[in-house]
């Protein structure tokens, strides 16, 4: 039976439309997809431009804060896991895409874990190497040595720690049930963070950009929502001037260059990240940020450190009004394929003060 | 009443980003659900429900059935939450109660002054005993260790006054001040400073620094051995490390309350560095003080030396600028005169010793500046 061609209106074939080669099937199929479309009628698919939405209160995250404060004094410490997972579930649960929820699965007791394993990778190696010379005066060849095998000691597990605390963090958290996971191997990294600091260095930092790139695009490309992969596609070269303008105006403008960097570098890893046909896009802008990063520093300083929550959910609210998901948001193949993960990684990033999250 | 209420509801069943339309009926022991659209319906009994989310206000509610991946329950409506812990009191507790939420701010200002309460204690009494037990444990030889790296610091080598003749008079008053001692466990050793501060410092291990402006100030040995059997008590007693101690537990507390505990190692390590800046409590100078002064009678040294030298530092406070003032970092009681002179009033078993009885004072206490 010859219907007309839904696109051009000849009459068509069983399959093929002749004039525009329109393939039937895949045309009734897209348009099932369609009318099935999105879960609520309210958000029209596929829309052009998403957004994450934010819809936590600083003041319920002045409670969590101020508990967590009192428990972790009153257990010397050891409540102070137990409130980051808190405040890390307050702070997923409240942000949305699409009408859905991300959810975090971490508890404390994975990070008190992790915490204490760090401790044991990191902790005690370091502790040896520092005090060891202290106590015993050893002759300054001696010193010298030790103290360059704490410095390759930090360079090596720097990157361990980067690697481990993504692992964790994408293992916990999900959205619509789905976990997002990380399979990039360490040993990858390690070389890519060994190497890119030696270039740095030689360099005399003209090579950072092009480093900054490729960890970034070894965090984003080996990251999943599910079983589907994000992809990342830019070279750090592009960075290269901009970050030799920042430099060159450092000086002069009181260190604020950096922002517009910063600013800069932001725009241009989120607007090469993709995630199937979906591209994340970000307008950050360097007055916005220096103006967001200074003022949150001067009330965290001007009320020793009770400002805390309300600048967390300004800069949450900021990065979600700057980051947009454009083009389709097709999920139909996404299956659930979650990956185990310890969170070794992520105590060893707090011991190093390495935390890197990509948000 | 037309049957128990229907609440909407999202379904997600933890394979994929479905999100698919539900109703459900709170029963007895289980919720009651139906996937819209021709999904089916079934039961989660409420002892295998949890809730995940919906605990504070802008949060969905959301329920989790099943181990590891569950799938999971979305309802928009918080009042669902009262309706199950209503429609099913054997399982409540399970379930957040939306109207504690009222509390909630009654009971963070609550916390808040809890916080601060203990905050105080452990600042005033808790990381002092603490510092205390601990700094009693630290081996002697580490003290060493932490005297010599802090003593580099304090007294640049290039700075030290070394003329051996007058620098063995000087020693020559420690080792008199350290006789009556079965054991001192320290080698303690003076380093003098060219330096116009007006101070003295004892690092932990038995370093004693004293800078040339303060040195110049004494009128007699019997006066330097009173400033040096109190730093030399300091080290005894452990000040130092347990200042150190203290300082760093401080900052752990500090970095506790503003919520970062990631710059905790480096605060500690910090405090450790800054030995210069240490500044010992009104009870560890009255403690040195008064063993300072009975170390004095010990060794047979007039005990007024100390007290000239004192009352003349007094009467300095308001001359020199803060930098360079001994009582700075020699803080004390209005009464430290006072207190001093009632102990050095007991009459003496025997009649004190002449320091240094053969040498010139004058000279030897410009050790910094070309001998005559």
């Amino acid at each position: 039976m010859a219907e007309p061609c839904p696109r051009c209106g000849a009459p068509a074939g069983v399959e093929r439309c002749p004039q525009c080669g329109l393939l039937l099937s895949l045309y009734h199929a897209s348009l099932e997809k369609l009318r099935r479309g999105p879960p609520r009628g309210d958000a029209p698919w596929p829309s052009s431009t998403r957004r994450l939405v934010f819809h936590g209160r600083a003041g319920s995250l002045l409670g969590i804060h101020i508990v967590n404060v009192l428990f972790t004094l009153l257990t010397l410490g050891i409540y102070y896991f137990w409130g980051k997972a808190r405040v890390r579930a307050y702070l997923y649960s409240q942000s949305e895409l699409e009408q859905d929820r991300f959810a975090y699965h971490g508890t404390g007791t994975e990070l008190l874990i992790g915490f204490l394993k760090g401790l044991v990778v990191f902790g005690i190696p370091v502790a040896l190497l520092s005090v060891v010379p202290q106590v015993f005066r050893f002759p300054p060849a001696v010193a010298s040595a030790l103290q360059t095998v704490l410095w390759l000691l930090g360079l090596f597990l720097v990157p361990v720690a980067m690697v481990g605390a993504r692992r964790y963090r994408l293992s916990r958290t999900s959205w619509r049930s789905i976990r997002f996971s990380f399979r990039g191997s360490v040993r990858e990294f390690v070389g890519i963070f060994v190497v890119g600091s030696i270039l740095t260095s030689l360099t005399l930092g003209v090579y950072y950009p092009v480093f900054a790139t490729k960890r970034q695009a070894f965090m984003i490309s080996h990251a999943y929502f599910g079983s589907r992969k994000f992809d990342f596609d830019a070279h750090g070269r592009a960075l290269i001037g901009p970050f030799l303008t920042m430099v060159l105006l450092f000086l002069p403008t009181l260190g604020l260059s950096w922002f517009w960097f910063s600013a800069q570098r932001h725009r241009f890893f989120t607007g090469h990240t993709r995630f199937g046909a979906t591209r994340f896009r970000s307008t950050v802008g360097g007055a916005a940020l220096a103006w967001l990063q200074l003022s949150n520093l001067l009330a965290i300083v001007l009320t020793l450190g009770l400002a805390w929550p309300w600048t967390v959910v300004r800069g949450v609210r900021f990065y979600y009004r700057a980051v947009t998901l454009e083009g389709p948001l097709d999920l139909g193949d996404v299956r659930q394929e979650a990956r185990a993960a310890s969170a070794t990684g992520e105590g060893l990033a707090g011991l190093l003060d390495a935390d890197f999250g990509v948000s | 009443m037309a049957g128990p209420r229907v609440w909407d509801a999202h379904y997600l069943d933890g394979r994929t980003p479905e999100r698919r339309p539900a109703r459900v009926v709170i029963g007895h022991t289980g919720l009651e659900i139906t996937l819209l659209g021709g999904g089916g319906s079934f039961r989660w009994p409420l002892a295998e429900v949890r809730q995940t989310q919906g605990f504070y206000a802008g949060e969905q509610v959301r329920l989790e059935h099943g181990r590891g991946l569950a799938e999971a329950l979305l309802i928009g409506d918080v009042a669902f939450l009262s309706a199950l812990r209503a429609g099913a009191p054997q399982a409540a507790a399970t379930f957040h109660d939306p109207a504690r939420r009222r509390f909630r701010p009654g009971l963070a200002a609550l916390a808040a002054v809890a916080a601060v309460a203990v905050a105080l204690g452990l600042y005033l009494w808790g990381i002092p005993a603490l510092a205390a037990v601990a700094a009693a444990r630290v081996p002697v030889a580490w003290e060493i260790a932490l005297g010599e790296t802090a003593l580099v610091q304090l007294a640049p080598p290039s700075r030290r006054c070394l003329d051996p003749v007058r620098h063995r008079r000087i020693d020559e008053i420690v080792a008199i001040l350290l006789r009556p001692l079965p054991d001192p466990r320290y080698p303690f050793r003076v380093t003098v400073v060219d330096h116009p501060m007006v101070n003295a410092f004892a690092a932990p291990g038995g370093a004693i620094v004293v800078f040339r402006g303060l040195l110049e100030r004494t009128d007699s040995a019997e006066e330097l051995a009173g400033v040096l059997a109190h730093e030399i008590q300091h080290v005894l007693h452990r000040h130092a490390t347990r200042a150190i101690l203290r300082q760093a537990s401080t900052a752990v507390l500090v970095a506790a309350l503003a919520g970062d505990v990631s710059g905790v190692a480096t605060f500690g390590v910090q405090t450790a560095r800054l030995l210069g800046d240490l500044r010992y409590s009104r009870e560890a100078e009255h403690e040195a003080d008064g063993d300072g002064l009975r170390m004095l009678q010990a060794a047979g040294v007039d005990p007024r030396g100390m007290l000239a030298f004192f009352q003349a530092m007094q009467k300095l406070e308001g001359e020199l600028p803060t930098g360079v003032r001994y009582l700075s970092t020699h803080p004390a009681a209005g009464d430290r005169l006072h207190a001093l002179a009632g102990l050095a009033a007991q009459p003496p078993t025997r009649p004190p010793l002449k320091l240094l009885a053969g040498d010139d004072w004058s000279t030897i206490k410009r050790i910094c500046r070309p001998a005559p």
